[in-house]
């Protein structure tokens, strides 16, 4: 066949298959959204639908137990004109804050040590280490400081026992401190193990060229390291900062009367069936979080976290 | 290339997902053939005090009845439940007041209590009280009852407190603990500043409740959610005073910790009486009385008692108790006086549940 004749045949097979392609077209298009169905019922039904019930729940009221379904701000004007909740926000603000910086500080350089310094044999066993307290119960974890730091706990009893103190110390439980210094120890893996999957993929002969050429250690950290595990970093503070932020038990169980967080007083309102009011307090802390992830936004470009 | 290396295409995500639904449908219809081999199976949303696993187990085998048990955290909570639910509860225990509340909003029904042959085991007074009273028949089935008092330690408190106005005493700073139950916190500071109704305050009796609670925070280590963390703080003396039930003298000594007393304060006490309700909607009303009479049986009522430490209304049990050589520590709970139940400030609905909670978390916010 000439060349000619073979071009003008394989334009009507084109021809052709373009026609059987329009044909398709439809169902094809619905294929590839059959693909969303399970997300979108998963997300409709366990996420969105939930969300959407909250939301009214907030705008509604309980009048003698009864949720009734009559709209108002009144939940709302109630939180933001009471100082006691203002107070209890601003304390669940800092404790937070203060909480995830500290997590942050301490996760660093144990990533950094894991990454740089310990030979990859051993970063395995060590990141097991990390994450072996998350096979026993979270309520477990907290509950066991309570057996550390008591009065009667292991740290004032050998204390005691080596004649440093002759009464025992009672400042180590029941204050907003105790609820940090256990939050820090919950939340050690999260960032641990965000930071350390951030700096793996660091190429480290960037951080002595730097010094090479006569920057300080931490100069270079400050502009040559960090600015390339940003993603890292600000994904650690999220995974730290948002769970922290609507904690119950832990202020529960080592807070006391003092280091009561926002989530306390919402476990209150649901005791007492005053769903409505609990709903709207919960959106509170839920729009702080929200507010949180807008400020983080520009920082964080997924593809960079997950290194594509 | 392992599945875990390559990309999975459409198709076989698809596959997976109608894969993984066929498995599910199945399991979920193993599920329930098994369950349907059980005749019946009662919703009962309850305290965990009020039955034991080996109880459950053995009424099983007796009448093949199971229990399927929720917990609920207070009467409020069991109360919404049910509310939303309809019939899917069958049972329900309430407390006190709150049980004519449940039966006048439609949610339980009454019963001859007469019916269920345990109940000659009860205490008389036990199937007469006023407030469960619906003409010939009863809205609950009795069970238990506790007053809530302060517990102290006699080697740090001194002298013996008589009024809830101890809480409100700065040298027991930091060393009160007791249950983070808001409405009945708030009844307690109700007593202390004289409130008629408890738990039906008005808008100043609440305000002054509040400003009572005000004063106490700062004694208040600390508010826990079970009953073992006040046993704990009193046992390990990082507590010198608890409010909590009947028994708790018991439980610190046995936890290890010291002889501790109770004082029931000059204001009065509150407390609950509790009770199994049929719930109105439930399809399997006619099971109640065979499963309440194989739950409430003496011998089963007081290794109960044994458990978990506060006087109870089967009077045949008192007897057992008696026959084994539990008689002092039964008597001093009480058990032999459930006349002593009706002196209590009665659980119950509160009035204005809102300005209840309001108050209490604007007293234990930041």
């Amino acid at each position: 066949m000439r060349p000619s004749a073979q071009k003008a045949e394989a334009a009507v097979r084109g021809a052709g298959a373009i026609r059987a392609r329009s044909r398709i077209v439809l169902p094809a298009r619905l294929g590839e959204y059959a693909g969303f169905g399970p997300v979108l019922v998963l997300f409709g039904g366990f996420f969105f639908a939930p969300l959407v019930l909250i939301v009214a729940y907030s705008f509604w009221q309980v009048i003698d137990y009864n949720v009734v379904q009559s709209w108002t701000l009144d939940n709302y004007r109630y939180f933001l004109s009471v100082p006691t909740y203002v107070r209890t926000f601003i304390a669940t603000l800092w404790m937070t804050a203060l909480a995830t910086l500290v997590t942050i500080a301490i996760a660093f350089p144990f990533a950094y040590w894991l990454t740089r310094y310990v030979s990859r044999s051993w970063q395995r066993p060590l990141l097991l280490l990390v994450i072996i307290p998350f096979w026993t119960s979270y309520l477990l974890r907290v509950a066991s400081w309570i057996t550390i730091l008591g009065e009667g706990g292991v740290l004032n009893r050998t204390l005691e026992s080596l004649g440093i103190i002759h009464q025992p110390l009672s400042f180590l439980l029941y204050n907003r401190w105790a609820v940090i210094f256990v939050l820090v120890y919950l939340y050690f893996p999260f960032a641990a193990l965000t930071l350390y999957s951030a700096l793996e993929r660091f190429d480290w002969n960037q951080l002595k060229a730097a010094m090479d050429l006569g920057a300080p250690p931490l100069t270079a950290i400050w502009h040559v390291l960090i600015p390339q595990i940003r993603p890292g970093v600000i994904t650690a503070v999220i995974f730290v900062f948002i769970p922290i932020l609507g904690e119950y038990l832990t202020p529960q169980l080592v807070g006391g009367v003092d280091g009561v967080m926002i989530g306390n007083l919402v476990v209150n309102f649901f005791v007492g069936a005053q769903y409505t009011r609990g709903a709207a307090i919960a959106l509170l802390i839920t729009a702080m979080a929200v507010a949180m992830l807008i400020l983080f936004r520009r920082s964080l470009v997924l593809e960079q976290v997950y290194g594509r | 290339m392992s599945l875990l290396d390559r990309t999975m295409t459409r198709r076989e995500a698809l596959q997976a997902g109608v894969v993984g639904a066929a498995g599910l449908y199945l399991v979920a219809c193993g599920t329930t053939s098994s369950s349907t081999s059980n005749p019946v199976t009662l919703n009962w949303i309850t305290w965990n005090d009020h039955y034991m696993d080996d109880q459950l187990k053995a009424v099983h085998s007796s009448n093949q009845i199971d229990a399927r048990v929720t917990l609920e955290t207070d009467d409020s909570d069991g109360y919404l439940k049910i509310k939303q639910t309809h019939g899917q509860f069958d049972i329900a225990s309430t407390d006190a007041l709150w049980a004519p509340k449940f039966h006048s909003d439609g949610l339980t029904e009454s019963f001859d209590i007469t019916s269920i042959a345990a109940s000659s085991q009860l205490y008389s007074i036990a199937r007469d009280f006023p407030f469960w009273k619906d003409g010939s028949k009863t809205m609950g089935y009795p069970f238990g009852w506790s007053t809530i008092q302060i517990y102290y330690n006699p080697a740090n408190v001194s002298p013996a407190p008589d009024s809830w106005h101890v809480l409100a005493d700065s040298k027991y700073k930091g060393k009160v603990v007791a249950e983070n139950q808001p409405t009945d916190l708030m009844a307690m500071a109700g007593l202390a500043t004289g409130a008629k109704i408890p738990y039906g305050m008005t808008t100043d009796e609440i305000a002054k409740a509040k400003q009572f609670l005000l004063t106490c925070k700062p004694q208040f280590q600390k508010l826990v959610s079970q009953n073992s963390e006040v046993v704990k703080a009193l046992a390990d003396g990082s507590a010198w005073m608890g409010l909590e039930n009947l028994g708790t003298d018991f439980r610190v000594k046995d936890a290890g910790g010291p002889a501790i007393k109770f004082v029931t304060p000059s204001e009065g006490t509150y407390g609950f009486i509790d009770c199994e309700q049929i719930v109105s909607a439930s399809a399997n009303k006619d099971q109640f009385a065979k499963f309440i009479n194989d739950m409430e049986q003496a011998d089963w009522i007081a290794k109960n008692f044994i458990a978990n430490g506060r006087p109870l209304f089967n009077e045949k049990a008192y007897k057992v108790l008696v026959d084994s050589g539990q008689k002092e520590r039964a008597d001093l709970l009480l058990y032999n006086k459930p006349e002593e139940a009706l002196k209590m400030t009665l659980k119950g609905p509160s009035s204005n549940e809102q300005a209840y909670i309001d108050a209490f978390n604007e007293v234990f916010g930041a």
